[in-house]
């Protein structure tokens, strides 16, 4: 790196960082405050900056890929290998967004809350109480566990944030989009639909 | 205003408690009055006196800092809800001294007029920033939805009320632009001038914030709609049709940031130089704790060098020296070993030994080569000179040979 950097790419200094963050498959949301995210984010939507980052991750076949107030990385001309793992990942993820879009206190981006403010609540209403319990997770015990472990969970894929560890207290980041986007993106087909499944032809609820 | 009051007063006690009104600023909704004696900047006396001066309110045992104070630092540092609503009085206020100029021309009313359109400048200007922040702050921070899509909404209309009074202010000046023009004041010239400037610049300022707020708003409206889509998924997802009657399979398929194809950061291997150093080692010894493999284990890392690790060297190395003192003592035999070592002339290197060096070196000598040595058990006498005293002693000692062809030694132990 300090090569290339000699043939003056005019790279930010905090490339590294940023590279370290992302290639391990992490999202840099605007609103983060760990790792310095916040500042790192705002370096990456310099215009200037993000072409210059853009062109020389791409030489490693890593393409910076935006979102709303969020980046984060794809391989570039990758086969994906892991399907199977990748549709339950996201099965679980409709599970633990329906439980939160079911819950009185929604969450948000900006979102703070502690684990054991959802597990009271679910334990108040039998519906959620269903809802968590259902969500498959390993080794959980309590349903503060549960949760626990979900938050847990979201904090490594980067969605939220630890911000208080004494606290327990979590932070809804920017990348949470993410997730909404690509339900957003699921087409639902009629049920009266044609035997033509493509997405032009379904009815997209929204 | 419960006591007579003046600035000095006020100011001089602000001055005094400074630490307890920072404190109570940036504290300000939720401070006891035993957490604030708890303090050791303020007293009993001092907090009465706070209250009497009616710097402090007490209420239901919570703290606060008179609002006027409050409110004072709250406008020199740009933050605090937005609250436009002066801004009308404001105008009022000038369109008030603008008559009463019109009717006399008399020289206070015109200042009373500078003053209200400077007033208003400053007031404009700062709220629309306390708007802008406010509202980025909701939308980052507020944690309930309801409520943040009610005060995104309050602060929609908040911006309208600001683009009212702009507008007000803008027809007061058009109004008496003739006036104006006529007072020949070019103070009051150039305080028109950048009120105009600083209302273009604002309104243009404001419609940004328009876009902001719709936009935020409709991120959240985005994220209810989502919501409800998501239950609606799931619902299919129960009824296990998730895959049929959706195109989840292809979205998800499609999806390309690393962390959900597997791809796991790049791994490089460590160089083997790594591993030997000190850094290495701890790494080394972490794996191989997870992986509990003692092989790894088994390489400690170097105590901390004693500090008078220099004297123990020497110590080593006449340590060293005996095994070739015995040799040489072993290959003569015209002396007893008592006598080879009073005699024997060490290397320079090694630094000065004196008497009791050499009977330990003796008694050593004797102790660990017991099966080497001959031991004649009969005495010899030994005479010397005390250092400090210059008394004449006598030592006895065994008389120790060396057992190689029937030599003879001897020894003694000292007086």
């Amino acid at each position: 790196m300090e090569e290339l950097q000699g043939l003056d790419l005019n790279l930010p200094k905090q490339t590294h960082d940023i590279f370290a963050i992302m290639a391990r498959g992490h999202f840099i949301s605007s609103n983060g405050s760990k790792d310095n995210m916040g500042r790192l984010y705002d370096i990456i939507n310099n215009p200037e900056n993000y072409d210059r980052l853009q062109a020389y991750f791409n030489v490693i076949r890593y393409n910076i890929e935006r979102g709303n107030n969020y980046f984060y990385f794809a391989k570039v001309g990758e086969a994906n290998s892991i399907i199977e793992k990748k549709l339950e990942t996201f099965e679980r993820y409709i599970d633990i967004i329906d439980l939160f879009a079911s819950m009185d206190n929604k969450i948000t981006i900006g979102s703070r809350f502690r684990p054991g403010e959802i597990s009271e609540e679910c334990n108040a209403n039998v519906r959620l109480k269903q809802k968590l319990q259902k969500i498959p997770m390993y080794r959980s015990e309590t349903m503060v566990n549960k949760v626990r472990d979900i938050c847990d969970l979201m904090a490594r894929d980067s969605f939220l944030e630890l911000e208080d560890e004494q606290s327990e207290s979590y932070k809804v980041l920017d990348a949470y989009t993410y997730l909404m986007d690509i339900i957003n993106a699921i087409a639902i087909y009629e049920e009266t639909g044609s035997s033509d499944e493509s997405k032009g032809s379904g009815l997209i609820l929204n | 205003m419960a006591l007579q009051v003046n600035v000095k007063d006020i100011l001089s006690q602000l001055y005094h408690n400074r630490g307890v009104v920072e404190f109570l600023f940036a504290n300000r909704e939720n401070i006891t009055v035993n957490e604030l004696l708890a303090r050791e900047d303020i007293s009993q006396e001092q907090y009465q006196k706070l209250r009497s001066l009616d710097l402090l309110y007490e209420y239901e045992s919570i703290v606060s800092l008179n609002d006027a104070v409050v409110a004072m630092f709250e406008d020199f540092m740009e933050i605090g809800e937005v609250t436009p609503g002066f801004i009308n009085d404001y105008i009022n206020e000038l369109k008030r001294h603008i008559r009463f100029y019109q009717e006399v021309h008399e020289h206070r009313f015109l200042r009373s007029v500078k003053k209200y359109l400077k007033r208003i400048n400053v007031a404009l200007s700062r709220e629309i920033i306390k708007l802008q922040k406010n509202v980025d702050d909701t939308y980052k921070n507020e944690s309930n939805y309801r409520i943040k899509l009610q005060k995104l909404e309050d602060y929609r209309e908040k911006r309208d009320t600001i683009i009212d009074f702009i507008k007000k202010t803008e027809e007061v000046i058009e109004e008496t632009r003739g006036l104006f023009a006529l007072t020949n004041d070019t103070e009051l010239y150039g305080i028109v001038n950048s009120l105009k400037s600083n209302l273009i610049e604002n309104l243009d300022f404001l419609i940004e914030i328009q876009t902001d707020i719709t936009d935020y708003i409709n991120k959240i409206q985005f994220q209810l709609d989502v919501y409800v889509k998501v239950q609606r998924l799931k619902e299919i997802k129960d009824h296990g049709a998730l895959h049929f009657r959706t195109n989840f399979v292809e979205t998800i398929k499609a999806l390309t940031p690393l962390r959900f194809n597997g791809i796991k950061g790049p791994r490089t291997k460590i160089a083997v130089d790594y591993l030997a150093t000190d850094e290495g080692f701890v790494l080394c010894q972490r794996i191989a704790q997870k992986y509990k493999i003692s092989r790894l284990m088994a390489r400690g890392i170097a105590g901390k060098l004693p500090s008078d690790f220099k004297d123990k060297l020497i110590d080593n190395q006449i340590k060293m020296d005996t095994e070739k003192l015995v040799d040489r003592f072993l290959a003569q035999n015209k002396l007893n070993l008592f006598e080879f070592l009073i005699q024997y002339k060490f290397p320079k290197a090694v630094g000065d030994i004196r008497l009791n060096d050499r009977m330990s070196l003796f008694v050593e000598i004797a102790m660990e080569y017991e099966k080497t040595l001959d031991f004649k058990y009969r005495l010899n006498y030994f005479d010397y000179e005390e250092d400090e005293s210059k008394k004449q002693k006598r030592l006895g000692y065994t008389v120790i040979l060396p057992t190689t062809d029937g030599k003879k030694k001897e020894k003694k132990a000292a007086a």
